[in-house]
């Protein structure tokens, strides 16, 4: 199934549209306003537009790993932020901050990220 | 490149499974991660290649000779004598970040002025202005509603229900937007002009626009298509596209159109980049002209090019969705 548009993302041609970061589709499938953040190991990381993608295994409180979708900004943003195809790689440990899915499915989507090394870098 | 991310950094430093905490804004500081210069001694008219990486920064400088520059890259100068080239990278609360190499040509003195920034206001051999360059999008503000035709207000957009009419509005398929629509996409896009013609290629969705510039008419019956058929003409520095041959899959800001839509775009190059007016006709839906107003593009010049934009990740977003957000 493809991506929807969603009612926060209405009227793109006549809002005042300011910022870059209102890309490509909605964020009403994510609670972005009570962001979590979730720890794990890299398992695939995608460098692609219209969105980069961690796939994040995360162990919970019982034990069970968990892979967690962190669905980031487009390519152009990210690269304005610093990051390149190798700024994560697998087997990285990472912490990554966002809206995680409404839905209750392990996905988030993140706004900072803080790498392996411990420096922090907006996603 | 504007750094403003839309999803905020206003965030819960919060366990996933844990209690909720108390939001603390997080904002990284900008970084310079490297500056180099490879080789820093040459003779004169040889290459040094300038190579940086940033992070999260506000905005990025290289002073003298280059000017903006993305967060991250590399460029080729040929300093003609001894040069101080120095990064300097904003950031958060008005921070400031620099770092200096110097290029030493041999036989000149260290800390000496180079050649300045090449001119911005670039011209084809003929005279016209050269637009050749990136440029981002821009948001439509105070735009008025159209009149519509007796019997036209079926082509309004309806988006109650997570429902979309128009398959285009925010590029959720990855399909082309069509004009004007395509610039509102936040995503760069690139001309490339030569004497005769000029190509417009859009990084979302990977999608051109040729126009050529040598007088010719539209095709008597142009096939319809997703960015429809252009041709172009100076009106003394400013470029005037006139656009037909639209299929009707697109939107023009919240209205839906017939194959009919006809656009007459103006650029103009101002100091921050294209001065952009539109006006949309269609007679089919719209009363009369439908003026757009003036909005600036903005120049891009810490970018080279567009880049790819493949859509295979949206299959992904599906699961989160409710029955309610399928057409």
């Amino acid at each position: 199934m493809k991506l929807r548009l969603m009612a926060l993302a209405i009227a793109l041609g006549t809002m005042p549209l300011a910022t870059p970061g209102f890309a490509h589709h909605s964020t009403a499938m994510y609670n972005m306003t009570n962001p979590v953040t979730v720890t794990g190991v890299v398992k695939r990381f995608e460098w692609v537009n219209p969105h980069a993608y961690i796939y994040l295994e995360v162990t919970d409180e019982s034990g069970k790993k968990v892979e967690w979708q962190i669905e980031m900004m487009s390519l152009n943003h990210l690269k304005s932020y610093g990051w390149t195809h190798a700024t994560v790689k697998p087997g990285d440990t990472i912490s990554c901050t966002g809206g995680a899915a409404k839905s209750g499915d392990p996905a988030m989507l993140s706004s900072l990220v803080k790498l392996a090394d411990g420096r922090t870098i907006k996603s | 490149m504007r750094v403003i991310h839309c999803f905020g950094l206003m965030v819960l430093t919060a366990a996933a499974q844990g209690p909720p905490a108390r939001p603390a804004r997080v904002v990284p500081p900008a970084r310079i991660v490297s500056f180099t210069a490879k080789p820093e001694s040459i003779q004169a008219g040889q290459p040094v290649v300038l190579v940086w990486a940033t992070e999260n920064p506000n905005g990025v400088t290289i002073d003298p000779d280059v000017g903006r520059v993305a967060a991250r890259g590399s460029r080729q100068i040929f300093p003609s004598t001894s040069t101080t080239y120095t990064l300097k990278v904003t950031g958060p609360q008005d921070s400031l970040l620099t770092k200096s190499v110097t290029v030493t040509v041999a036989g000149t003195a260290a800390g000496a002025v180079s050649k300045a920034a090449p001119p911005k206001d670039a011209r084809m051999p003929d005279g016209k202005p050269d637009l050749t360059g990136v440029y981002g999008f821009a948001g439509v503000r105070g735009l008025a509603e159209p009149e519509l035709k007796p019997g036209a207000e079926k082509y309004k957009v309806d988006r109650s229900g997570h429902f979309v009419g128009g398959r285009t509005t925010l590029g959720t398929d990855c399909v082309p937007l069509g004009v004007p629509q395509t610039f509102v996409t936040p995503y760069p896009f690139q001309i490339v002009q030569k004497q005769n013609f000029l190509v417009m290629l859009f990084e979302y969705p990977n999608t051109f626009r040729f126009i050529p510039l040598d007088g010719r008419p539209h095709s008597a019956d142009p096939d319809p298509t997703w960015m429809g058929e252009s041709v172009g003409r100076w009106d003394g520095d400013t470029l005037v596209v006139d656009t037909i041959g639209f299929n009707t899959k697109t939107e023009v800001s919240g209205y839906l159109h017939s194959e009919a839509l006809h656009v007459v775009e103006r650029y103009h190059r101002v100091a921050n980049g294209l001065q952009y007016d539109v006006t949309v006709e269609d007679p089919n839906v719209f009363q009369k002209p439908w003026v757009f107003p003036s909005r600036v593009l903005p120049a891009r010049p810490d970018e080279e090019r567009v880049d790819e934009f493949v859509c295979e990740n949206n299959v992904d977003y599906g699961k989160f969705f409710g029955k309610d957000d399928k057409k």
